[in-house]
């Protein structure tokens, strides 16, 4: 597979996983609902968004979340502490799927070891995974009163 | 060779008749996404903020940009008076995910009666986001009219 040609199927895998993933994340998000907005402000979801959006490894991701999550155990917000934890859980868990994708193609492009390609999609993943969360967490509609 | 060639004729063949079915689902959209676009005409929303959605259709290859799109825009509408103001973004919101249901009619109808080697999984999801174009294109369309002074 050429690396052009790479670059596009991976695009577009990532692009179907994405999608599919969104009711997965609308479900998280609506089990946490009673932690929105106050405890779960949207100064912290925009926060993991700009720590996903500039990271150069999954790593800085996992180290943001848990940080929030100790702060939080800190201050005596268990539940905050909680919500953490399983962003952290959901968050590493979409490596198998990043080995998943990777398994349906060659080669992962421009990467040199397939270890940091997997790491680069890992992220990757993670990046759509949270814009998933944030819009759902702050997608705030109540029916219009009457008058 | 000759197989490749096959494959190759089925393909313009499928392609050719996804245009004509999204063609006439999108005419069948109009009306209903100009009234979207007349009740959109009467918040506080400006034509800057309908192209940029529009814009984004055309750029992404992902329904889930375009729906979270409009989630945050909701989200954000704190004084309810653009996305939010009487639930609208909600709506519009609820009719583009609707659309899943022409994009799977459209795609299983394609695939039955073009069937290729590969299962090509990914049709259903694909027509969607055109289809969400269309809806969008003339939504954008009849807005721009109305603010003009067309209605």
């Amino acid at each position: 597979m050429s690396n052009l040609a790479g670059i596009l199927t991976l695009r577009r895998l990532v692009a179907a996983w994405s999608d599919s993933s969104q009711e997965e994340a609308a479900r998280f998000v609506d089990s946490h609902r009673d932690l929105l907005p106050r405890r779960i402000t949207s100064a912290q979801l925009y926060g993991l968004v700009n720590v996903v959006r500039s990271a150069h490894c999954f790593a800085d991701v996992q180290r943001f979340v848990r940080h929030q999550g100790k702060k939080a155990e800190r201050a005596g917000r268990r539940d905050v502490a909680n919500y953490w934890e399983e962003v952290d859980q959901t968050l590493s868990s979409l490596r198998n799927n990043a080995k998943k994708l990777q398994q349906l193609i060659d080669s992962l492009p421009l990467t040199v070891d397939p270890q940091s390609g997997l790491d680069m999609l890992h992220l990757q993943l993670a990046g759509e995974f949270v814009q998933h969360l944030i819009a759902h967490s702050l997608y705030w509609s109540p029916i219009p009163k009457e008058r | 060779m000759s197989q490749q060639a096959d494959v190759r004729a089925v393909e313009i063949a499928r392609r050719l008749a996804l245009d004509q079915d999204i063609a006439c689902k999108s005419d069948g959209y109009a009306s209903s996404a100009q009234s979207y676009a007349d009740r959109l005409a009467q918040t506080g929303l400006d034509k800057t903020q309908i192209r940029g959605l529009e814009t984004l259709t055309y750029t992404t290859d992902k329904v889930s940009d375009v729906t979270d799109w409009l989630k945050l825009r909701v989200g954000r509408d704190e004084k309810r008076d653009r996305w939010a103001r009487k639930g609208i973004g909600r709506e519009l919101l609820a009719t583009l995910e609707r659309l899943r249901d022409d994009a799977r009619e459209i795609a299983d109808e394609v695939k039955r009666e073009h069937p290729l080697p590969d299962k090509d999984i990914d049709l259903e999801r694909q027509v969607h986001l055109r289809l969400i174009r269309e809806y969008l294109k003339h939504l954008a369309a009849h807005f721009e009219y109305v603010k003009a002074g067309g209605r």
